[in-house]
């Protein structure tokens, strides 16, 4: 009986509430180097949303592929990226987990009350090769735990 | 009636049980869908060759879309459309993309649209060997697919790329 309970709990716990993931790529780096195994906790935004320098994981069709990315821009601001510059509301951002910056550029963006805006810590890529940009609440599975 | 945590316990089990199997096997419909969608990654894994080999494959490749299919990659691209052309980019593509890997994960089949229509998300991944630098890599990217049922086989007749951060 008690291998019945730990096998639905184990069930429960890492299908449904702590989701491993194992990171691949280098658009995290250098917080997450590729191959590294975390967890997602998925009741982290159960009673509030995201918050600014969040790290989550963002569902792609479901939640067995996901990005890892950092929300950098809350809904309702205006984001956009000078010369590798993130700018929110005219300001620019303080980010000290971004170590290189690439010019990047994007145009001014303003999210609706649903998007959140995320980027991969790694600037110093091409903005090409990394995907970043507006992501719906919906699709935000949760935060990473460490 | 009282029940103890080790029956809560055994009548969750049970419950979970069945939702997982209901979860993992769906109607007929759904089993063919994907069993098909599972087909066509196993022959887009399948190493091209030459020669024959090559034009037997592109032609088995060919037999999982319908003949105006559209396939949409996105911004900044034109729709692909006909099964010809879709074969032929294919078949040009082949010799970049014969060491990658290809997975379709998150598949989830509805039927609201009619008898013998589909729709279908599933995410896309892409993973290559590592190169000669040694850096593997992997792309995902999401897709919705509607598939029409003509002569008891699925063929996918529209795919669309969705940009999940826009």
């Amino acid at each position: 009986m008690r291998i019945l309970v730990l096998a639905v709990l184990s069930v429960v716990l890492f299908g449904w509430v702590l989701l491993p993931v194992r990171t691949d790529g280098i658009s995290m780096l250098p917080a997450y180097q590729s191959g590294r195994l975390t967890l997602v906790n998925r009741l982290a935004y159960w009673r509030r949303g995201p918050a600014r320098g969040d790290v989550v994981a963002i569902r792609l069709a479901g939640p067995n592929v996901v990005y890892v990315k950092r929300i950098v821009a809350l809904p309702g601001e205006r984001l956009r990226i000078d010369d590798g510059l993130v700018y929110i509301d005219g300001r620019p951002l303080s980010e000290p987990y971004v170590r290189s910056r690439a010019a990047w550029n994007v145009p001014e963006v303003s999210l609706t009350a649903d998007e959140y805006y995320a980027i991969g810590d790694n600037r110093g890529m091409r903005a090409g090769d990394h995907d970043f940009g507006r992501v719906s609440t919906n699709r935000i599975l949760g935060s990473l735990i460490f | 009636m009282t029940l103890t945590f080790p029956r809560i316990a055994a009548a969750l089990a049970a419950v979970l049980c069945v939702f997982l199997v209901w979860q993992r096997w769906g109607s007929a419909d759904e089993r063919a869908v994907r069993s098909r969608l599972t087909a066509l990654a196993g022959d887009l894994n399948r190493p091209g060759g030459e020669g024959l080999a090559a034009v037997s494959r592109a032609a088995d490749i060919g037999g999982y879309f319908t003949d105006d299919v559209v396939v949409d990659l996105g911004e900044g691209t034109s729709p692909i459309v006909g099964r010809s052309t879709l074969v032929g980019m294919a078949a040009r593509l082949e010799r970049r993309t014969s060491d990658a890997n290809v997975r379709f994960d998150d598949v989830g089949v509805t039927f609201g649209r009619g008898p013998g229509l589909a729709d279908v998300s599933l995410t896309a991944s892409f993973a290559r060997a590592a190169d000669a630098s040694g850096q593997a890599s992997i792309d995902a990217r999401e897709f919705v697919l509607e598939m029409t049922q003509a002569s008891g086989q699925w063929r996918i007749a529209r795919a669309s790329a969705i940009d999940t951060l826009r």
